[in-house]
């Protein structure tokens, strides 16, 4: 059944176009996002925190005069609309003495569409006592295990209908719904914090999913697991310094690949448009198929269309289909997460990643879901590959410059590496290199069993900041020679 | 601003908006409604051009009802009666199901708040127009080199009622300027953020940010190791507020959790350093009351090296068996309470001065993508970026390629032989506002360097 936005969406997005339109601009883009959202974060036997949101607005962006202009407000009624597109116009005209005109966009064919995430079980029509019955139950299990001082679980659960409209003619409606799910378990002792978590730190995975990917977690039965891990590493020795072979897990390749391979390969910081905040990139639009990034096992896509992942939709905020980006084969790179200004920069279509955190905010180039490619090598094949080592797993911290090269990363946990199986536990794990040298150090990623898409809901960009949802598939990988140290 | 958004709600209306919002929560049970409402635009350069430019309004209403203790809270982005009515519908039907919290505090009871100034209407009011005029200035001043940074005006107005009967609002407005300065090996970079738009001064931030990038080219490499530093206040600012968010949170301190948890009473830092967090201070954004609707005042964190005391929300407050400091974030909050308005106070001496006493050491002017390496020990990471220069004999001698830093706040703050005189303020990710001065510190560590 075709998905129709509401009238409501529709009546407040036309409003905007036609004003805009009277009042000169030569190009509109009317998005209307209605989102809601559900949080919920137990801590011990107690809820603390039920927070159920609803915002709606719409925001207005125009080329008038040359000119980009923006604006967004809360309301749909006629009057806000067309105030909005209004305000636009006056935006884009005080910038034209100090833009650079006129602004070019890559060609997209205008389309009509509509679309949704798939899901089973709608995650705001299940019963909220369902939800903090396995939340709580989680928090449970971890408080039985003599150590834990702080035993939380925590839910999140997006849904966002956007309807687009512009004034080259398209008409697209989508509703994505976003869900996720965590447990972290804390252990103190003396001045030692530990924390272990599952699936993943930061409030867990999360995937474009209904309900039924917060039960196929299985939180309950981890929690044992992961509260002992938390209380084990008290006592677990310091991760010793130097250089050796490393295993990361998939959670922690994800945010590697984030950090070090997304973000530098954003095609509007190569070309500087975040240099006075995030910061630049060490890539140059020139380096595309010269570049080598990393060993041949390296192989990068930006993926639109992954089943599932945070970063996965029909067509992004410019009306861009979905689609697939090769962004390093074997090694080489040869692409970049774009929009339709910033392809246009280079003579380049359109890479589909144009994506805004809401109605009040403006598209910017963003990851969809960047993934690193599987190998051929089971976990254990990882392992005896690396014969002496550090496999870490987890993240905990994440620090890279500002051209990204320069990197550090902490994670929660790691075992020694002796003779190709895993030996004692080790706290405070940290490793640290740059870049190319580092994906250079690639000798084997996971096998396609070992491969699964992480989801990142955090990822910050932009003045005003927008916090964005993407994702990356990831497997666990071995690097070789890699400097490992603790975080004290 | 133009008139297509409405500049200020205003106290009256806003008032009476909170005050039926209240009325239509309580048909629920007690209950709390906040509003946090934001216009403004921010117009953003790139390389010397303007690129993005936007303008919006942002409305938030918390709708927090309470049954039987538990507090069960729901949002809306709309200022309509009945979309409130809905959104207590529904933070009614979470509390009914939830289980009980024993650290359960229930609503601020009505205090008298303090007076503060904040709000300035010219640059409430500001439009596209008048940041235009702004950053014409910038790029002018900074060419021939290229600008990039941003210029942001606008408002905020904050408005708590509750059916205790606590009813306040409070209105500020805000003016900030980023500019980074690009050679072609170094950068250079300026900040400032105030209450007025009169009260930034582009022209001396310009000057500043361009006079870094044309000191640092050419710049070289030292080996990582421990330096003496001359931190400038924006790198002080990131050090403070991540010892806030690590140290001075009430619950992380009961938990154990804090680099302080159980040291207060003890010498934490050199004798130098106080650092306080005060809302009211009129040089930094001030603000009357927390989003609890408690009371602001001056809490002294650190007095001359020793630990004095932490923050606390209610919810905290009640755990410790003691009273709210005004620390409290919108509910519902699991994080717990957070210094928002810290200030590291000022020493006697000009930056030049602490400058003139260093013999050989590294200048930074900033830090970027700081992270917690080590949460019980506020051993935390990053980089120098825009301006990082080599020190011999009381002078900046060359630019220096960056450098990665690892380095416990603490350990810092007890290695500082010196405080600068004048405090700027500064802002880092999520943390609120800090006022911090420049610091000289021995033996700061860095851990490697980067190509740039």
């Amino acid at each position: 059944m075709a998905l129709e936005a509401p009238t409501e969406f529709v009546q407040a997005a036309e409003t905007a176009l036609e004003a805009a339109l009277a009042g000169g601009a030569t190009h509109v883009e009317a998005r209307v996002v209605r989102e809601e959202r559900e949080s919920l974060s137990v801590e011990g036997k107690a809820v603390k925190g039920v927070e159920r949101a609803e915002e709606i607005g719409i925001g207005v962006r125009v080329v008038a005069e040359g000119v980009w202009g923006f604006a967004g407000v809360p309301r749909l009624d006629p009057g806000s609309a067309a105030g909005a597109a209004r305000l636009a116009l006056e935006v884009a005209r005080s910038s034209r003495p100090l833009a650079r005109a006129p602004v070019k966009l890559a060609p997209v064919a205008p389309a009509t569409a509509s679309w949704s995430t798939s899901y089973q079980r709608d995650p705001f029509q299940v019963p909220l006592d369902e939800k903090v019955s396995l939340l709580t139950a989680a928090t449970r299990a971890m408080l039985e295990v003599k150590g834990v001082v702080l035993a939380e679980a925590m839910a999140d659960f997006w849904k966002r209908s956007t309807l687009l409209l512009t004034s080259e003619g398209h008409r697209i409606y989508e509703v994505i719904l976003h869900t996720g799910a965590g447990i972290q378990a804390t252990a103190v002792e003396g001045d030692e914090v530990q924390v272990r978590s599952y699936p993943s730190s930061f409030r867990g995975d999360f995937a474009a999913a209904g309900y039924e990917f917060v039960e196929a977690l299985r939180l309950v039965q981890e929690a044992p697991r992961v509260a002992e891990e938390a209380v084990a590493l008290l006592k677990a020795e310091e991760c010793p310094a130097g250089e050796t072979n490393l295993v990361i897990d998939g959670q922690q390749v994800a945010l590697q690949l984030h950090e070090s391979v997304g973000h530098p390969l954003e095609l509007d910081r190569i070309l500087g448009s975040e240099v006075g905040f995030a910061g630049a990139s060490f890539v140059r639009p020139e380096d595309r198929g010269r570049l080598r990034y990393g060993s041949a096992a390296m192989n990068v896509v930006a993926d639109a269309t992954s089943p599932g992942g945070l970063g996965t939709f029909a067509y992004d905020d410019e009306g861009t289909p979905a689609q697939r980006v090769i962004l390093v084969e074997e090694g080489v790179l040869q692409g970049f997460l774009s929009s339709r200004e910033d392809a246009q920069a280079l003579g380049l279509p359109s890479g589909g990643a144009a994506r805004a955190a809401g109605w009040a905010y403006i598209p910017l180039v963003r990851m969809t879901n960047v993934n690193l490619e599987p190998g051929e090598a089971s976990l254990e094949e990882l392992l005896e590959m690396a014969g002496e080592g550090i496999f870490m797993a987890t993240n905990r911290s994440w620090s890279i410059d500002d051209r990204r090269v320069n990197f550090n990363f902490g994670c929660e946990v790691a075992w020694e590496i002796k003779r190709g199986r895993l030996g004692r536990m080790l706290r405070n794990p940290v490793y640290t290199g740059r870049t190319t040298e580092f994906w250079g150090k690639l000798a084997a990623v996971g096998s396609p069993e070992t491969w699964k898409l992480w989801g990142t809901p955090n990822c910050g960009k932009g003045q005003p900041e927008q916090v964005a949802r993407v994702g990356h598939g990831t497997a666990p990988a071995l690097f070789l020679g890699v400097q490992v140290g603790s975080a004290r | 601003m133009a008139e297509e958004i409405p500049v200020l709600l205003g106290e009256e209306r806003l008032l009476e908006f909170l005050e039926g919002a209240v009325q239509a929560a309580r048909h629920y049970g007690p209950a709390e409604v906040l509003l946090l409402r934001a216009a403004g635009g921010l117009t953003r350069f790139s390389r010397g051009h303007v690129h993005q430019n936007t303008a919006k309004e942002e409305v938030e209403v918390r709708v927090a009802v309470e049954r039987e203790g538990r507090v069960g809270v729901a949002t809306t982005s709309s200022l309509d009666l009945g979309a409130v009515r809905e959104a207590a519908a529904r933070a009614a039907e979470a509390a009914r199901v939830l289980p009980p919290d024993p650290d359960r505090a229930g609503f601020a009871p009505p205090r008298p708040f303090p007076e503060v100034k904040g709000f300035d209407a010219a640059t409430a009011a500001s439009g596209p127009g008048e940041r235009a005029a702004v950053v014409a200035e910038v790029l002018s001043l900074c060419r021939p080199l290229p600008a990039s940074g941003y210029l942001e005006t606008g408002l905020e107005e904050v408005g708590i009622a509750n059916s205790l009967g606590l009813m306040a609002h409070h209105a500020m407005s805000r003016a900030g300027l980023e500019i980074l300065v690009e050679a072609e090996d170094s950068t250079g970079y300026a900040e400032s953020v105030s209450s007025s738009l009169s009260g930034l001064d582009p022209g001396a931030m310009s000057l500043k940010a361009l006079a870094k990038a044309e000191k640092g080219r050419n710049p070289r490499e030292v080996p990582p190791g421990a330096y003496d530093v001359l931190l400038e206040p924006a790198a002080v600012g990131t050090l403070v507020q991540f010892l806030g968010y690590l140290a001075f949170d009430g619950k992380a301190y009961l938990e154990g959790r804090s680099p302080i948890s159980g040291r207060l009473g003890e010498k934490v830092a050199s004798e130098l350093v106080t650092l306080v967090d005060d809302a009211l201070d009129p040089r930094g954004l001030p603000s009357p009351f927390d989003f609890e609707g408690v009371p602001k005042r001056k809490l002294v964190l650190i007095e001359k090296g020793i630990a004095k005391a932490v923050c606390h929300d209610l919810s905290s407050a009640r755990r410790a068996g003691t009273e709210s400091t005004g620390h409290g974030l919108p509910r519902p909050n699991s994080e717990g309470p957070v210094p928002l308005h810290l200030r590291l106070e000022p020493g006697t001496e000009p930056e030049q001065a602490l400058l003139s006493r260093m013999e050989r050491g590294i200048l930074v002017t900033r830090f970027h993508y700081s992270n917690v390496l080590h949460p019980k020990r506020a051993v935390i990471t990053g980089m120098t970026r825009d301006g990082t220069f080599w020190v011999e004999e009381g002078e900046i001698k060359y630019g220096l390629k960056n450098l990665r830093f690892a380095q416990g706040i603490l350990d810092a703050l007890a290695a500082t032989e010196g405080v600068g005189s004048e405090l700027e303020l500064v802002k880092e990710f999520f943390f609120g506002i800090t006022q911090a001065p420049a610091l000289l510190v021995r033996g700061f560590r860095f851990v490697s360097t980067t190509t740039f």
